[in-house]
């Protein structure tokens, strides 16, 4: 395990937003105080923090600046929808090696949608320069490449995939916090609007505001319902050279993430991936061994995906319902993952979930994200 | 209103510049002939910064595409659908391009996908595998990378 007595105590939101109510550090200041409030830790306290957001010129220490915090311990990630995980990760190894004492892990996004639009343009040098000259269309038009690949290669179908989409909507019609919460049919989905063909309108997220924070600390101080972790891994530009990949770095840790946890896939209680569109989710499915590669169109057909169903997977919604808050979207999985493992997952609660597995995806760049990671979390 | 264009650098010049005359070049690492794109200051595969401009024939198929209908930006909206594909060179090297289609509409989803050269039909619909080759001049220079059609 990564640290026996280290790992997270409390978590807590700001409320998304379709358009902004507030600037990013207000949404990053809203969830940080709801999050330690859960844990029970006094702003005092805190001397470590974790920030994923598209800042600018600021940093995690201008954040601690705005927070009024002074820290030991200071850390931006790097690796966008990927990086929240290892921010938690890294926080957990820091406090266990001494360097801090109690650590807030904050993500959060303030964007209308001309400020999606510039940034989407504008995400790497690679982008700006040899994509958007193209009308490269944004993620939606680089997945779509993706998943017509998935599609032509193993008969993957949007059929199957639509289930995923379908079902992390009945998750989300029982999350009061999700944004989009009407029911959603597979017919529906199917014939939503055209975005980028072979993706449609629920095939893609909806960015949106709003932030998702945990607090790192002792265990013992979480009254029992702390939530350890059992085992992390990133990978970051695999596979190399290959502009428009149907894996991603998933596929080269997945053994070694399972092995050092000590469980194998079946014996995870749930799932919660990043699912900036279904493609992506199927892809994690396959990549984490849930099913082999290539097959996951059957697996969906199979399972059900629902917190009650065979295969409970992003419990709350996941992003396709909640929204895509900026640098939330990456936590928004462990926030939900701690929620369930603490048995606080009310009408949507997993029974009996002591241990789950919660994976990132991001850094989009030249033909597909660069950057995956995952991590393995159980009840203390 | 023009499109979007890359910044120009020292590095990406020489693309940029051929592309301007219809052509495509790209750069060959000289030590171990990995071919590089998007332009670099050295060879991502061997860390060499022998690197050669070569010109490419520009013909080459489609590996995956997508007709994207959503667009964050003029020109590209009005312009809608633009078809973008993951290209595999003949000369080697694979890259990310426009690919302008003769017939596009917004049913041609569920056209039949494939309709074989060697049928003797002019128009071929993309598809995977389909031939595509460089936009000719004078179209090329209203486009500021590279541009394919089909071929």
């Amino acid at each position: 395990m990564i640290s026996r007595d280290v790992g997270i105590i409390g978590y807590g939101s700001a409320a998304y937003d379709k358009k902004p109510r507030q600037t990013l550090f207000g949404y990053i200041a809203e969830a940080c105080r709801n999050a330690l409030a859960h844990a029970g830790v006094r702003k005092f306290e805190v001397n470590g923090l974790a920030v994923d957001a598209a800042l600018g010129g600021d940093t995690a220490v201008s954040t601690a600046e705005y927070l009024g915090l002074s820290l030991s311990w200071a850390y931006k990630s790097t690796a966008a929808g990927a990086g929240p995980i290892m921010s938690v990760v890294n926080a957990v190894r820091a406090l266990d090696a001494g360097v801090a004492d109690y650590v807030i892990c904050v993500g959060a996004g303030a964007q209308d949608i001309a400020a999606f639009k510039k940034r989407i343009a504008q995400f790497t040098h690679a982008v700006s320069d040899y994509l958007a000259p193209h009308g490269y269309g944004g993620p939606p038009g680089m997945h779509a490449i993706i998943q017509k690949k998935h599609m032509a290669r193993y008969g993957t179908t949007r059929e199957q995939l639509g289930r995923i989409a379908v079902d992390q909507r009945a998750n989300a019609s029982r999350n009061e916090a999700a944004l989009l919460r009407k029911p959603l049919t597979l017919d529906d989905y199917l014939n939503a609007k055209l975005v980028a063909e072979p993706l449609r309108l629920f095939d893609c997220v909806m960015p949106c505001s709003g932030a998702e924070a945990v607090v790192i600390g002792a265990l013992d101080r979480a009254g029992g319902k702390g939530v350890r972790l059992l085992s992390a891994c990133e990978r970051h530009n695999h596979p190399l050279g290959e502009i428009a990949p149907v894996c991603g770095g998933w596929e080269v840790f997945r053994d070694q993430l399972f092995e050092e946890a000590g469980y194998g896939p079946r014996d995870m209680h749930f799932m919660n991936c990043y699912d900036d569109f279904p493609i992506m989710a199927a892809m994690q499915i396959e990549d984490l061994g849930f099913c082999a590669k290539g097959e996951v169109g059957r697996f969906l057909e199979e399972n059900r995906l629902t917190h009650d169903g065979s295969f409970p997977f992003n419990t709350g919604g996941g992003q396709l319902s909640c929204g895509q808050a900026g640098g939330a979207s990456g936590l928004l999985g462990v926030v939900e993952a701690a929620r369930q493992i603490r048995g606080e997952g009310g009408e949507r609660q997993v029974a009996g979930a002591t241990r789950g597995i919660v994976s990132g995806y991001g850094m989009i760049s030249y033909g597909h994200g660069l950057s995956a990671s995952a991590v393995i979390l159980e009840k203390a | 209103m023009s499109y979007p264009e890359p910044t120009l650098t020292e590095t990406n010049r020489p693309l940029i510049e051929a592309w301007r005359r219809g052509e495509l070049v790209l750069q060959h690492c000289a030590p171990c002939g990995h071919i590089i794109f998007f332009p670099r200051e050295l060879c991502p595969k061997c860390w060499s910064t022998q690197l050669e401009w070569r010109k490419h024939s520009g013909r080459g198929r489609v590996v995956s595409h997508s007709r994207v209908y959503s667009h964050v930006t003029e020109p590209f909206a009005s312009e809608s659908p633009v078809t973008l594909a993951e290209i595999e060179l003949e000369d080697g090297g694979a890259m990310l391009a426009r690919v302008i289609e003769s017939v596009i509409s917004a049913q041609a989803e569920s056209l039949p996908p494939v309709i074989p050269a060697q049928a003797g039909i002019q128009k071929a619909e993309i598809a995977p595998g389909a031939a595509v080759e460089l936009v000719p001049m004078p179209d090329a220079a209203r486009y500021s990378l590279p541009t394919f059609k089909l071929a």
